[in-house]
């Protein structure tokens, strides 16, 4: 894997800020698609969603127990050492339709996680600190477990490759 | 970088009130409230120091949903509602959010005014070329050719109304833009349009999967501005002018004095009615 | 000199000034106004113009009494004609009669058939001739000596007044001035007024102040510290007054750029706790009616000041009508309950919008302040006008309010406002339907339980004794209201006079308008007139609306520009009897 010189991580402390925030925006943007899928009536998929939050909030937990009693850094949001426009894990937006299926649900969220694994597996390879080194290595394992939970779940629906039904309403007007 | 940062505990997610969104599953505007959030908690600004006013439309919804002091008011009146509230209370530090129907439509001119008038406030639009709340009719910033409202069955067929460059000759001293799909590099303009003194307009083209499913495309259009922000208006223009409005950044950033109406006590009603007696 | 000795006393003199723009009019009626009150009389200065912005012709018209004169007389007993050029334009404005005086130069030509078929009686003096024998000589100045001189003022009270109001302008003017007023006194007349003024004991502290200025003055009064407003005739003026006034007391005035912008920036300003008001007219008041709602649903107390003109549309901004009342009660589109005031008179300017304004903020809703510009560009010499009766003020939430709910449902309706700056307060106020905490609901039951809150909240309104002025009594009533409140009592103190006594109430509070007080004031009454300045009757037909009249109620409606004068009242009552 390619170093990009600007994205590399060489403290602890500053690499479990970003997988900790990492967590933490997946976190709130699963539950932010569980909001929004309910207000859409989408309650399956919404379901799907809150499930990977919960899943996600674990995790994050774990890694923050990593952190204790070590003072992170403070990090504008825009000087994070991402190799994706946001936090490798909130998705990208624009595949989200309201009347998304499981399948689409999940393919959305195999694509975060391999992106998380990507993000981890880049700094494994490219951090000058060993101990970040190893634990993003461990990380990075980690998501591809998710990876692998995530593609065991889609290979389990009926219909893994369905997409979104036809809305056979209009768009309302609201206000 | 990191030296700069404020101390604190807040988090974006503080700055939400848990309202659900009614933007549909896609929509820019999530990444709008994100930015906005992430700006407010980087710049550790106390909850009711704050004050988001909107008019209306999709975007104007965002007050909602963060826990500032907020004011939903009627369509195309945002900035003049904020105007008012800044003036009377020069303390707060006041956010503006609207589309661009609200912002450049109805409240066309207030926006003149606002950037002329250079109070200390921040103005996010979020910019889909469309009216999302009244079922896609075409808006100031739709392209001219755009044959998809029933209201304008051949396209507007007029052309675009260009916030940076209509900003830029009514006097904004902040002008910038940015996309929501890179929702950080939002936040960063955000935050350098709060810290800017005096009017900050800061576009935000923020995607409709509703009624523009092509602007999936933007993503592959924006890229960041070539050039360092220039103070000059004239090379701002230039540049503004000639761009084909996807390039993202700080477009033109100048100081001037802000206007801020003087308060200080110097008489009381007793005083005032002194000049009445015969 | 004249000779006085003959000369019956009456309580009031009404004189009337025209000239071409440019001649001084306005500066001579300004100065006989300031002369008059300092030697203890009461005066009210009106003003017309033509629609050029300089030059022209203008004419001011003033009545003077030994008593508060609230209302242009039915005749003038001067007219002073500093020429001829245009004159007629205002013919029907000053009215003349036989034994009207008037007052012109032989050589300013033939005097108008528009002024010469009342026969009135005439003094020609030679003022052009007369201002061109003093170096810097002005004819305006030679006239206010003349007129001054009718009156029975001390040369030496009108000398003070103008040395001070010129003195600007430098000695040589002051003193050309001077001569020219001293001219004016000594010239020989030929003719005099039939009746002068009843003295008056020494003057009492007075006010000499514009409605405008009084409406500007009440706002402050009830606390009013931001204002945002875009210029508009005939309203302007309050503006004009506030801003530097505002800045020396801690508030501001921001220049707007429309009135979609001024109503929402008050409603901004108020929203951040600053009570907050704009001054308009009707065209205007027209574009405001969207953000008045806003206030309204969002509770944000504001205060409109409408001073009222010539309507529909552009209308005929420089004249004055009450014909707004209708946009005001129910311009608002939904069920907007709200509060609407009109003062009484000039000095009533101030107590109205004193009161509108801690009404407003009491309630949290809007109130619209009804002027006019029969009232508001006319100046008044006045008694201090009285403070407005105390209200509780705007209630506000504690900080960390526990679950603060910014439109609870409270006992009275009114529910705490929280400040931004306050600690755990904050919310979204909002113009679309919501519940309790503000969020947005198109519920029924939040509908309804928000539409009973704010229309509920104003039930526990104490109108006072001032919600209207009774005077008289009687089984004749004529209820008014506005600036025909002084032709109207006028009118009620002339019919018992003559034997013929009425009651007289007019309206201060007009929306929400206390029925069961309105009942009580008019037990016994079996005739009612209705007299207001419109076309349409809206005042009587809001009051039948409420069902606050009998059957054989009439109504004296007529629109401007013409004031309504006490003589048309009495005609009209007196067709009853």
């Amino acid at each position: 894997m390619t170093a990009i010189p600007n994205l590399i991580i060489e403290t602890l402390p500053e690499f479990l800020l970003h997988a900790i925030t990492l967590e933490r925006e997946s976190v709130e943007r699963y539950e932010e698609l569980g909001d929004s899928m309910e207000v859409h009536n989408n309650p399956q998929i919404a379901a799907v969603f809150r499930k990977l939050a919960r899943y996600g909030e674990l995790h994050a937990n774990e890694i923050e127990q990593h952190a204790t009693g070590l003072e992170l850094p403070r990090i504008p949001p825009w000087d994070f050492k991402w190799t994706t426009p946001e936090s490798p894990e909130t998705g990208d937006m624009e595949q989200l339709h309201y009347l998304m299926t499981q399948g689409q649900a999940l393919i959305f969220a195999l694509h975060n996680e391999t992106q998380g694994r990507d993000f981890y597996a880049h700094v494994a390879a490219t951090s000058t600190n060993q101990e970040v080194r190893e634990l993003a290595a461990e990380f990075a394992e980690e998501e591809t477990d998710h990876m692998n939970w995530l593609n065991a779940w889609i290979r389990n629906l009926a219909d893994p490759d369905s997409v979104s039904p036809e809305d056979l309403d209009p768009p309302n007007v609201t206000e | 970088m990191h030296g700069n940062t404020p101390i604190t505990g807040l988090k974006p997610k503080d700055y939400k009130t848990g309202i659900k969104p009614v933007w549909c599953p896609g929509c820019g505007d999530f990444s709008v409230l994100s930015a906005v959030t992430k700006a407010l908690a980087h710049l550790a600004l106390p909850h009711q120091n704050v004050a988001m006013i909107s008019g209306i439309g999709c975007s104007s919804r965002l007050p909602a949903y963060t826990s500032v002091y907020g004011f939903h008011g009627v369509h195309g009146r945002a900035l003049a509602l904020a105007s008012g509230l800044k003036a009377a209370r020069p303390d707060l530090t006041v956010l503006v959010a609207g589309g661009d129907g609200d912002g450049f439509s109805i409240g066309g001119n207030h926006f003149l005014h606002a950037c002329r008038r250079n109070m200390d406030m921040t103005y996010i639009v979020m910019d889909n070329e469309v009216y999302g709340m009244t079922k896609g009719q075409a808006s100031p910033t739709t392209a001219p050719d755009w044959t998809q409202s029933k209201l304008t069955p051949h396209g507007p067929g007029v052309p675009q109304f260009i916030p940076a460059a209509i900003a830029l000759v009514s006097g904004a001293t902040f002008i910038a833009r940015g996309f929501t799909g890179n929702p950080n590099g939002l936040t960063k303009l955000l935050v350098e349009a709060i810290e800017h003194p005096g009017f900050s307009f800061v576009q935000a083209l923020s995607p409709c999967p509703t009624y523009r499913p092509e602007h999936k495309a933007w993503k592959k259009q924006v890229r960041p501005v070539e050039e360092e922000a220039t103070s000059d208006p004239i090379i701002a223009a230039q540049r503004i002018q000639t761009d084909d409005g996807m390039s993202t950044g700080v477009l033109y950033q100048t100081t001037v004095p802000v206007w801020q109406p003087e308060q200080g006590i110097s008489a009381d009603t007793g005083q005032l009615e002194e000049v009445f007696f015969v | 000199m004249t000779n006085h000795n003959t000369v019956l006393t009456c309580s009031t003199l009404s004189v009337a000034i025209t000239g071409s723009g440019g001649s001084g009019v306005v500066t001579t009626g300004q100065m006989l106004l300031k002369a008059i009150a300092n030697a203890g009389y009461y005066g009210l200065m009106a003003r017309s113009a033509g629609p050029q912005i300089r030059g022209g012709e203008s004419a001011v018209m003033l009545r003077l009494g030994s008593e508060p004169v609230d209302c242009l007389d039915d005749r003038f007993d001067v007219l002073m004609a500093l020429d001829w050029l245009n004159v007629s334009r205002f013919a029907e404005e000053i009215p003349l009669t036989a034994s009207s005086l008037i007052i012109c130069d032989p050589d300013a030509g033939e005097m108008p058939e528009a002024i010469a078929c009342h026969g009135a009686r005439s003094l020609e003096l030679p003022l052009k001739k007369l201002s061109g024998a003093i170096d810097g000589g002005r004819i305006n100045m030679i006239a206010l000596g003349v007129l001054a001189e009718l009156l029975g003022l001390p040369e030496t009270s009108i000398l003070t007044v103008v040395e001070t109001a010129l003195a600007p302008k430098g000695r040589e003017i002051v003193d050309a001035s001077r001569l020219c007023i001293s001219r004016g006194y000594s010239t020989e007349k030929n003719a005099g007024l039939e009746q002068t003024l009843t003295p008056v004991a020494s003057p009492a502290k007075r006010w000499n102040i514009s409605g405008n200025e009084a409406s500007g003055l009440g706002a402050i009064r009830g606390g009013v510290r931001f204002v945002a407003a875009y210029p508009i005739t005939p309203a302007s003026e309050i503006l004009e007054w506030l801003a530097p006034s505002l800045e020396k007391v801690g508030g501001s005035l921001l220049q707007a750029e429309d009135e979609l912008a001024s109503i929402n920036m008050i409603i901004g300003g108020s929203f951040g706790g600053v009570p907050s008001l704009t001054a308009t007219s009707g065209p205007g008041l027209s574009l405001m009616m969207e953000g008045l709602g806003l206030a309204v649903t969002s509770e944000t107390p504001v205060v409109v000041t409408n001073v009222m003109r010539g309507g529909p549309s552009t209308g005929i901004p420089t004249k004055s009508e009450q014909s707004d009342l209708n946009i005001a009660l129910y311009g608002f589109h939904g069920d907007a309950p709200h509060l609407v005031l009109g003062a009484l008179n000039i000095r009533d300017c101030t107590f109205v919008t004193d009161w509108g304004v801690r009404l407003a903020e009491q309630f949290q809703t809007v109130a619209i302040i009804l002027s006019d510009q029969s009232q508001g560009q006319a100046r008044s010499v006045i008694d201090p006008p009285p403070m407005a009766p105390a209200c509780k003020g705007r209630r506000t939430a504690r900080p960390d309010t526990q679950e603060y709910r910014r439109y609870a449902l409270t006992e009275d309706g009114i529910s705490p406002m929280a400040i931004p700056g306050t600690s755990g307060g904050a919310y979204t106020a909002d113009g679309l339907e919501h519940n309790e905490k503000g969020t947005p609901s198109s519920m029924s039951l939040d509908h309804q339980q928000q539409l009973d809150k704010r229309l509920g909240k104003l039930t526990g309104l104490d109108p006072t004794e001032n919600w209207a002025e009774s005077r008289g009594s009687g089984k004749i009533a004529i209820i008014t209201w506005g600036s025909s409140s002084g032709a109207a009592f006028e009118a009620g103190r002339r019919l018992e006079a003559g034997g013929q006594s009425a009651r007289v109430i007019a309206v201060r509070l007009l929306c929400p308008l206390p029925g069961t007080l309105m009942t009580a004031s008019l037990e016994g009454v079996d005739r009612i007139l209705v007299v207001e300045q419109n076309h349409g009757g809206q005042f009587f037909h809001y009051l039948r609306a409420l069902n606050l009249l009998p059957d054989n109620a009439e109504m004296l409606a007529r629109p401007g520009p013409l004031p309504i004068r006490p003589g048309e009242i009495m005609a009209r009552v007196s067709e009853w009897s």
